[in-house]
């Protein structure tokens, strides 16, 4: 290939490259800038002064804040707990779909759909179905069960385990399908030497589907936790936007909507991405292994 | 292989069973809900529908004037339905085909263009999903009101697309990048250029993952609620989700739950369609890919 054409290749790569980059940065650039700069301020709508820069003050006060460290915590083990249940059943559901049986479309199908059923409206359908009004028939049973609950682990008990449910019911469908597409992707040749060289299945799997489905794997991980860390619509329709919920996502919400504190709001949001780029790196590393760049 | 004994078909067939009701229930719960005449939903078994009844769905489609009733103090309000499924299809058609367009324009300009630093501007699309959205919507309203897009469609139809287009890119870029140079390049010696191979050659060729990054598009778009009745205020301006978020639980509910499956039938339609697609399309992306 000539200079020029290359040339001309990396110009048109550049226009070609313009509409994504412009919408990312028209929708990002501005209020990703926007948070951090605020994090540092004392920026507040009800304020009476002038918007003082307070430098890392916010994280300061965050970080002496109780309340801070238990929707830290409370937003990690839901992050966590999901993600494990998410990848435990996806798997389940991607091993049983791998090999044909009678009515595997049907099953397919099934599995497919809790994550293709859109969740922005049944998040509200479920809302409705734990939290009935007070007339239906089932509202009695909902109530007692809500108690019951919330008796035995504590107040929010019942809202932590409808907002997980409904994650992971969701979120296991996804990933299930992903990793589907996973075990696919394995050649059938290496199942039969894997069958030659070993009588189990839980060495076959070990030694020939679990290292294949390595990248599936870290891709659903790293999905479901950065929804998870900025899950703010599913808990807040689930619990009906009170805050017996306490996450970073609520949290800050509230701050911001309520209180009207933008700046801690904004810091407060801010505190778990270095959690997700270190995440987020491993997925590289996990996608493209620094032996293979120069392939 | 040796036939399997009758305990494992069992099993095989019970735990299929399972996962089928465990991934079912909560969509039959609520269609069952959405069936019922008021009188069951106080009365009747929760789990069944012995009458069922449209009435539910036809509520949604009357259109008579604002004020529907009372209920004790409380307003019954008509809501403008048909508006709102409209506004959805716009939405979400609208999204999916930019989300699309500049996608595939930006993973072939990664995959197979490959400027200086390709690999870098792929790592850099695809942190973004590191941002936390939670209170992201605050300087996001600046943005579309300095757009002159408040309550707008448009706003959403700007929104949207980045939800799902790091992925996209991520993808479609793998699937490219893998292709074989040759493909490409026998077209080209015979005098088409770039463009025409492109359209002719890989876009054809790359059907599945074409479908694979729809279907995740539509699914990430239709998952949204915050966004949706955040910016969009006047009911005839809003989605069926915006919409359905703002009827009243205690009055509405079964109106609701039938609003919800009136959305959910086409998305569920078109993405079982595409269903097979989308797990080759993944294939075909990670494996050329991975």
């Amino acid at each position: 290939m000539t200079r020029q054409q290359r040339r001309r290749d990396i110009r048109t790569a550049y226009l070609l490259l313009a509409p994504a980059v412009l919408l990312m940065l028209t929708v990002l650039a501005y209020p990703l800038c926007w948070e951090v700069w605020t994090s540092l301020t004392s920026l507040s709508p009800l304020q009476e002064g002038a918007t003082v820069f307070v430098g890392l003050e916010n994280y300061r006060h965050l970080l002496q804040d109780p309340d801070f460290w238990t929707a830290a915590s409370v937003t990690v083990v839901y992050a966590v707990v999901t993600s494990v249940a998410k990848l435990a059943l996806g798997l389940g559901f991607a091993l049983l779909l791998a090999r044909p049986f009678r009515g595997r479309t049907l099953a397919f199908l099934a599995i497919f759909l809790p994550w293709v059923y859109p969740a922005g409206v049944s998040v509200i359908g479920w809302f409705w179905t734990l939290n009935p009004p007070i007339a239906t028939s089932y509202a009695v049973f909902m109530g007692t069960l809500k108690y019951r609950v919330d008796g035995i682990f504590g107040g929010g008990a019942w809202a932590f385990l409808s907002v997980t449910l409904f994650n992971i019911w969701r979120g296991s469908s996804f990933i299930g399908v992903l990793l589907l597409a996973g075990i696919n992707a394995i050649p059938a040749e290496l199942f039969e030497y894997a069958l030659l060289d070993s009588r189990s299945p839980w060495q076959r799997f070990r030694a020939v589907t679990l290292p294949l489905l390595k990248p599936f794997l870290a891709l659903g991980v790293f999905l479901s936790l950065t929804s998870a860390f900025a899950d703010l619509a599913n808990v807040w329709m689930l619990t009906a936007g009170r805050i017996v919920f306490p996450v970073i996502g609520t949290q800050a919400y509230w701050l911001a909507i309520h209180t009207g504190r933008f700046g801690e709001a904004s810091a407060l949001s801010l505190t778990l991405v270095p959690l997700l780029l270190a995440a987020l790196l491993l997925l590289f590393r996990l996608f493209d292994p620094p032996e293979r760049e120069a392939a | 292989m040796n036939p399997k004994p009758w305990w494992a078909k069992l099993g095989h067939r019970s735990l299929v069973l399972l996962v089928t009701v465990y991934c079912l229930f909560p969509i039959y719960f609520m269609l069952v809900q959405s069936l019922k005449t008021p009188e069951e939903d106080v009365f009747g078994n929760p789990l069944i529908v012995v009458n069922p009844t449209l009435e539910n769905f036809e509520e949604l489609f009357e259109r008579k004037s604002e004020v529907r009733g009372f209920v004790g103090d409380a307003l019954r309000r008509s809501y403008p339905f048909l508006d709102w499924l409209a506004n959805t299809l716009i939405v979400f058609t609208g999204s999916v085909v930019v989300t699309l367009a500049a996608s595939v324009a930006a993973a072939y300009a990664l995959g197979r263009l490959r400027p200086p630093g390709f690999r870098w501007w792929r790592y850099g699309i695809f942190a973004t999903y590191v941002i936390p959205q939670t209170i992201l919507f605050i300087p996001l309203y600046h943005v579309v009101n300095a757009l002159r897009l408040d309550d707008n469609l448009l706003a959403l139809l700007l929104i949207y697309p980045t939800l799902a287009l790091p992925f996209c890119v991520w993808m479609l870029s793998a699937y490219f990048q893998h292709l074989p140079r040759e493909i490409e390049e026998a077209a080209l010696i015979e005098g088409a250029n770039r463009a025409t191979a492109f359209f002719r050659i890989i876009l054809p060729m790359s059907r599945p993952v074409l479908v694979a990054a729809g279907i995740f598009a539509l699914g990430t778009i239709a998952s949204d609620f915050m966004i949706a009745s955040l910016f969009l205020l006047t009911q005839q301006n809003q989605t069926v989700t915006a919409g359905l978020g703002t009827f009243d639980v205690a009055l509405d509910e079964l109106a609701a739950v039938a609003g919800v499956n009136l959305l959910a039938i086409p998305v569920v339609a078109i993405s079982a369609c595409f269903a097979r697609g989308y797990v080759r399309g993944l294939t075909a992306a990670m494996v050329e890919g991975a």
